[in-house]
């Protein structure tokens, strides 16, 4: 499995955090504030752990990952108090895929620092009913 | 007319550290407010986080602040890699917080005002600083903010009104004693080091300070293991075990002859100290020793140091001593300790299990010369001391000590032992060479018997296949002990 990349549970997740959050009140969110809402919801417990700092330099190392997959999303960036910028810039399809690879991203970094299990516990705090993920084990590549 | 307790009774928390709680006189006093101090990478977020999961519940979490240290995520990363983390408990029972952007914007006084915040939310029964001194040591913004140390005072004051165990993590200097407040204010003091000696590097653990009950003085060393931090407490944790009562009763070597030679055997409980060059056959009259308690019922344990525990069982299957059945029977321990960097303390700790474990009632460290090569340098300095504590302490628990030492050959002089320690053994034996009549022959005596009268003969003996065979007084020599003896002049 390559370490770098988020397992296809976290990514899993990200896609169901995305999806959840539209409809949450009687308007249906646009799809660049779904990202919005979910980075928000991160924001706080994870200023909790790690220093508002800390956050702000997690969220602005998941945009560079995901511009690094999509050049297109030059514009999109973390603003100074940790909450992200630029997405409403993008096109409607465009903002979805941005959204969903930050949101993909940041909570890929968790993995590789404390691992798929800790991740999983600390989303679950945000959203309790958050579903088992089951995964096909991803297959070494030879 | 009603009773009343003479004192309050102080509950002992555990301190989720093997070890340590003996150390501490049984655990670690609750709602006290401590400090783990030393320099980095002497294990203290390690103590601490152990500390934390031992203790953490639902009902009453453990909350560890982070501030300018560590940073959270490192600190789930690598201590979630020893065997204490527990990951159900991140959130539930262990909360992290981070207070680095409250210290930064809102100095000492902001710190203080979340900590309340946090402390007064969550009920926690244990609660964390770490980095303390780096908190103390980078004042906020505010020039009015409060002073260290009646900011100490107000955090003390704070988490014992709300019944919080607490440790504060700081990369203190012994340097620094005097001047903190800190120090004054805290109930324990844990003091960690970490010196290199040469190439090794040794980690001792102080309890400079602890209120309220009474702790074990001195340096423990203690060693960070995949399972966190292990103390060894220089009692050995055998400081509450009464020492058993002197016994009359004495154990056969397997060797009639010597066993007549000590007036019956080894006084049961002694120290047995057999010194001699190389292959005059130490080990094998030790192995003989551990043969015969097995063979009279007697489990027992050989602390090898020299050789593999195959090696050393093959060796012996060569003699007709075959000691399999008692390894997997259980009845028989052979413990091979050659890491370098080891602590007699240790090593003891070892022993004490294995002899917990199997019961045993003999034990052989083959040997000496070797137990003190595998202890890092800085511990060989106290060897001595080391050894006495050891000898000290298993025999008291009435064990049987049989212990072998390498001796150089002189043939000028006879040395009983090196390392100054015939004064820690009991009983001494002493194998030799002697060279008569062209021939490089073997004598032995026994020197010294703490428990009594002995044999003052002088007589040689033989390796065989059998094992020892001791033949009798070497009559017509003088000077037997230089190895260079005469012919006796036979008196006119």
């Amino acid at each position: 499995m390559n370490r770098n990349s988020p397992s296809p549970e976290i990514r899993a997740i990200a896609q169901h955090l995305l999806a959840r959050e539209t409809g949450a009140g009687d308007s249906p969110q646009t799809h660049e504030q779904r990202a919005f809402l979910v980075a928000e919801k991160l924001r706080h417990p994870l200023s909790t752990l790690v220093g508002a700092t800390g956050y702000r330099a997690l969220l602005a190392r998941a945009v560079a990952l995901a511009k690094a997959q999509d050049p297109g999303l030059g514009r999109l960036q973390v603003k100074p108090d940790g909450s992200l910028d630029g997405l409403s810039e993008l096109s409607n399809g465009h903002a979805v895929e941005a959204g969903g690879a930050v949101i993909t991203e940041i909570l890929g970094l968790l993995e590789v620092f404390i691992g798929e299990e800790l991740t999983i516990r600390l989303v679950s705090d945000i959203w309790p009913d958050l579903p088992a993920f089951e995964t096909e084990p991803e297959i070494e590549p030879k | 007319m009603i009773t009343l307790p003479a004192k309050v009774p102080i509950k002992q928390l555990t301190t989720g550290v093997p070890g340590l709680d003996d150390i501490l006189g049984g655990g670690l006093p609750e709602f006290s407010f401590n400090i783990i101090a030393g320099a980095p990478g002497c294990g203290k977020t390690t103590m601490a986080h152990q500390f934390v999961f031992a203790n953490a519940t639902k009902e009453r979490p453990a909350i560890y602040f982070t501030v300018l240290g560590e940073p959270a995520l490192k600190m789930l990363r690598y201590q979630q890699q020893y065997s204490f983390f527990d990951a159900s408990k991140l959130n539930t029972s262990v909360r992290f917080v981070n207070l680095s952007d409250a210290l930064i914007t809102r100095g000492l006084d902001g710190i203080l005002e979340e900590i309340t915040k946090v402390v007064e939310a969550g009920n926690p029964g244990v609660v964390v600083v770490d980095s303390f001194r780096t908190l103390l040591h980078n004042p906020g913004k505010n020039k009015n903010e409060i002073s260290p140390d009646l900011f100490v005072q107000r955090l003390g004051l704070l988490l014992t009104g709300w019944q919080a165990t607490t440790f504060l993590v700081g990369e203190y200097a012994e340097t620094e004693l005097r001047d903190s407040p800190v120090f004054t204010v805290a109930d324990g003091l844990f003091w960690l080091s970490q010196d290199v000696d040469r190439n090794s590097i040794v980690r001792k653990l102080q309890i400079m300070k602890l209120r309220g009950q009474g702790s074990v003085p001195g340096k423990h060393t203690f060693r960070i293991t995949d399972d966190g931090i292990r103390a060894y407490s220089r009692t050995l944790g055998l400081i509450s075990r009464k020492r058993k009562m002197p016994s009359v009763k004495r154990l056969s070597t397997g060797i009639p002859e010597l066993d007549q030679m000590m007036g019956g055997g080894i006084p049961e409980g002694d120290s047995f100290l057999v010194s001699g060059s190389s292959g005059t056959g130490k080990s094998l009259l030790a192995t003989q020793f551990i043969a015969e308690g097995l063979r009279q019922g007697q489990p027992g344990i050989v602390a090898i140091f020299e050789e593999s525990t195959d090696e050393y069982a093959e060796r012996a299957n060569s003699f007709g001593l075959n000691l399999q059945p008692a390894v997997k029977d259980g009845s028989l321990r052979l413990m091979y300790l050659r890491p370098l960097d080891l602590s007699v303390d240790e090593t003891v700790h070892d022993i004490i299990e294995a002899i917990r474990k199997t019961g045993a009632k003999r034990l052989v460290i083959d040997s000496l010369a070797g137990f003190e090569m595998a202890l890092a340098p800085a511990f060989r300095t106290d060897f001595r001391e080391s050894l006495y504590r050891m000898i000290f302490s298993l025999t008291g628990m009435g064990i049987t000590i049989l212990s072998t030492l390498e001796m150089e050959e002189s043939f000028k002089e006879l040395r009983f032992s090196t390392f100054l320690i015939s004064f820690l053994t009991d009983d001494i034996m002493r194998l030799r060479y002697v060279e008569i009549d062209g021939q490089l022959r073997k004598i032995l005596m026994v020197v010294k018997m703490r428990g009594g009268d002995h044999s003052k003969d002088i007589r040689e003996y033989e390796i065989t296949s059998k094992g020892f065979v001791i033949g009798d007084r070497l009559k017509g020599y003088d000077h037997l002990i230089t190895g260079i003896p005469n012919r006796a002049r036979q008196k006119p």
